[in-house]
């Protein structure tokens, strides 16, 4: 039950994007087609739930036995960074046609602050294995959530006459405020 | 434009407008966004990442010609992590409250696309002092957009700036302005504002 | 030196290089962030336990209580716990003060909280009420804790177990008397089992 809640937390609640501003220049980048927003989502989350799994393992398995906290950052980005490669790598072996979706995506997550946003929040918040898996995953799936639909408004907005200077980033920021003002009302539904 | 775009001075002055890192490139917008509730919390912001930027592009263009081009990203993010930490822990000891404030968003100045984005544009092929012009200057562009962006909404949500009141009683703060939406909103309007004085500019 | 060669040597010793800078500062900056986290710590029981010279310390099932002692008083003056639970947005921390049999709330401290700036916020302080920008908080002062803490909205408590709720943070206020009332609970029962 707590994991539901937790999932349901991370998901809509507490939406990285729209309540943490992580994983904004894909918000912004890659939301232009909804299409193309399904395959970020997609990748963001896969990423997401394996950091989320190995970046518990590293912190409390080697840094903590070691008393090597100190090191939390340098570990954790580096390992996010050969974890998008080895990914990359293992989905270009098994399956092509998710290559060719995914790929051009892939290597811009290293630098998503909402990977290393999750990894860092997971631990301050002291979860255990498997919340930290289910935090990823809800993390993941907010993420998701959160550029399809601004992929699907801004589809909408093509046809929309914007003021010039507003026209491409200035217009989807105030969208985003729009939709960050709707997802606080999910706030205290839960909190976990 | 009628400066050369090689000048020393232009170098510098590239980040506070033309190539602003936040209003033109729109990189490293998570901390732009996160921590803009108030200026002093976007002036201690700035002054981090600019001083792991300027410290990550002084080593880096420095041995610039040691580094093989494979291994360069790792390379790249390892120094910057390092620098990372080092302000991150100094805030921690020396500036509790802001540290506080600032929260896990201070780490995550290892992905701003900022820091990142100039190490592979200019440090990793330019010459140390250059570096250091260079990142100067994006340094400060961003320090600007973040202490204005900080500032604006502190005025509007909070009614003061700096934590000094400004406005009087007569004004009704908008709470929405230091919520996450009133981030949006206001970078949403700084970046249209950006757009329309760039327009005219361009036009005159 | 093949390229391979090259590749590990770089990175093997850019790796060294910033673990030793890391640790060397570590050292530098531990200590001092130690003591500040204590020092807090401090004033928060002092906050909420006045009379206190010492405190002994008892850890259990995660909760440390601490039990204020003055020279002049054989029995401890009271004893200081952190409850933790869940607001409206995130966690909220409570340093809480109380009498030992636990029927009296001495004062309270707010020492983490994530609520709506300008609406929760204000269980830590209201800039809207210029007669007492800490009323809620204070609300809590020499609160009875039995039967339990309960909320009124909308008018003025009256009974001595009653608080007040914040207007348009209701459930900011009710997530803190709940807070408390769990970790009244908890507190009394680690006390009775290892202290009496």
């Amino acid at each position: 039950m707590k994991l539901i809640l937790l999932f349901i937390s991370a998901a809509v609640v507490n939406n990285f994007v729209l309540s943490y501003f992580l994983g904004i220049c894909p918000f912004i980048g890659v939301s232009k087609k909804v299409s193309s927003a399904v395959s970020m989502g997609m990748a963001v989350t896969f990423v997401m739930t394996i950091t989320a799994a190995v970046t518990w393992l590293i912190y409390h398995l080697i840094l903590v036995p070691a008393n090597l906290e100190i090191l939390q950052y340098v570990s954790f980005i580096l390992v996010i960074s050969s974890l998008v490669q080895l990914v990359e790598m293992f989905v270009k072996k098994i399956s092509k046609p998710l290559y060719d979706t995914l790929g051009i995506y892939l290597p811009l997550i290293t630098t998503n602050c909402a990977i290393l946003g999750l990894a860092l929040f997971a631990v301050l918040r002291e979860y255990n294995f498997m919340e930290s898996l289910v935090y990823g995953i809800g993390a993941g799936a907010g993420f998701s959530l959160a550029i399809v639909i601004m992929a699907g408004i801004r589809e909408e907005l093509e046809l929309a006459k914007v003021p010039k200077p507003f026209e491409g980033a200035g217009i989807t920021m105030i969208v985003a405020a729009s939709l960050a003002l709707a997802f606080m009302g999910f706030a205290g539904l839960i909190s976990v | 434009m009628a400066k050369s775009k090689t000048t020393l001075r232009y170098e510098f002055l590239k980040g506070l407008w033309d190539e602003n890192p936040i209003l033109k490139s729109l990189l490293g917008l998570c901390p732009v966004l996160a921590v803009t509730n108030s200026a002093i919390n976007g002036l201690a912001m700035g002054l981090a990442t600019t001083f792991v930027l300027l410290s990550s592009s002084i080593i880096i263009s420095s041995i610039r010609n040691l580094i093989p081009n494979q291994v360069r990203i790792p390379a790249f993010i390892v120094i910057i992590a390092t620098f990372v930490t080092v302000a991150d822990r100094f805030l921690a000891a020396f500036f509790p409250l802001i540290s506080k404030d600032l929260g896990p968003y201070v780490p995550l100045i290892v992905v701003n696309c900022i820091i990142l984005g100039r190490q592979e544009a200019f440090s990793s092929k330019n010459s140390v002092f250059r570096s250091i012009i260079d990142s100067s200057g994006m340094g400060v562009g961003f320090i600007l957009v973040l202490v204005a962006l900080g500032g604006f909404r502190e005025i509007l949500g909070s009614a003061s700036l700096f934590g000094v009141t400004v406005l009087g009683d007569w004004f009704q703060p908008w709470l929405v302005m230091i919520l996450p939406g009133g981030a949006f909103l206001g970078l949403g309007i700084f970046i249209g504002i950006a757009n329309w004085i760039n327009d005219r500019r361009a036009r005159a | 030196m093949n390229l391979t060669t090259k590749m590990i040597v770089v990175l093997t010793v850019l790796t060294m290089v910033a673990g030793g800078l890391l640790s060397y500062w570590d050292g530098i900056t531990s200590p001092r962030i130690e003591a500040y986290r204590l020092e807090q710590l401090k004033q928060a029981i002092a906050e909420v336990l006045p009379d206190h010279e010492s405190y002994d310390e008892v850890k259990a099932d995660g909760m440390i209580l601490y039990i204020g002692k003055n020279s002049n008083d054989p029995e401890p003056v009271g004893l200081a716990f952190e409850a933790i639970g869940n607001g409206f947005q995130g966690k909220i921390s409570i340093m809480v003060g109380i009498s030992l049999d636990f029927k009296k709330i001495n004062a309270i401290k707010i020492l983490e909280q994530l609520e709506t700036p300008g609406l929760g916020t204000k269980i830590v302080e209201d800039p809207s009420n210029k007669e007492d920008r800490f009323w809620f908080p204070n609300q809590f002062k020499n609160l009875i804790t039995e039967p339990q803490i309960d909320v009124v909205k909308n008018i003025k408590p009256g009974k001595p177990n009653e608080i007040q709720a914040i207007t348009g943070a209701t459930i900011s206020s009710v997530a803190m008397a709940t807070i408390l009332n769990d970790g009244i609970q908890k507190a009394k029962s680690i006390y009775q089992l290892k202290v009496q």
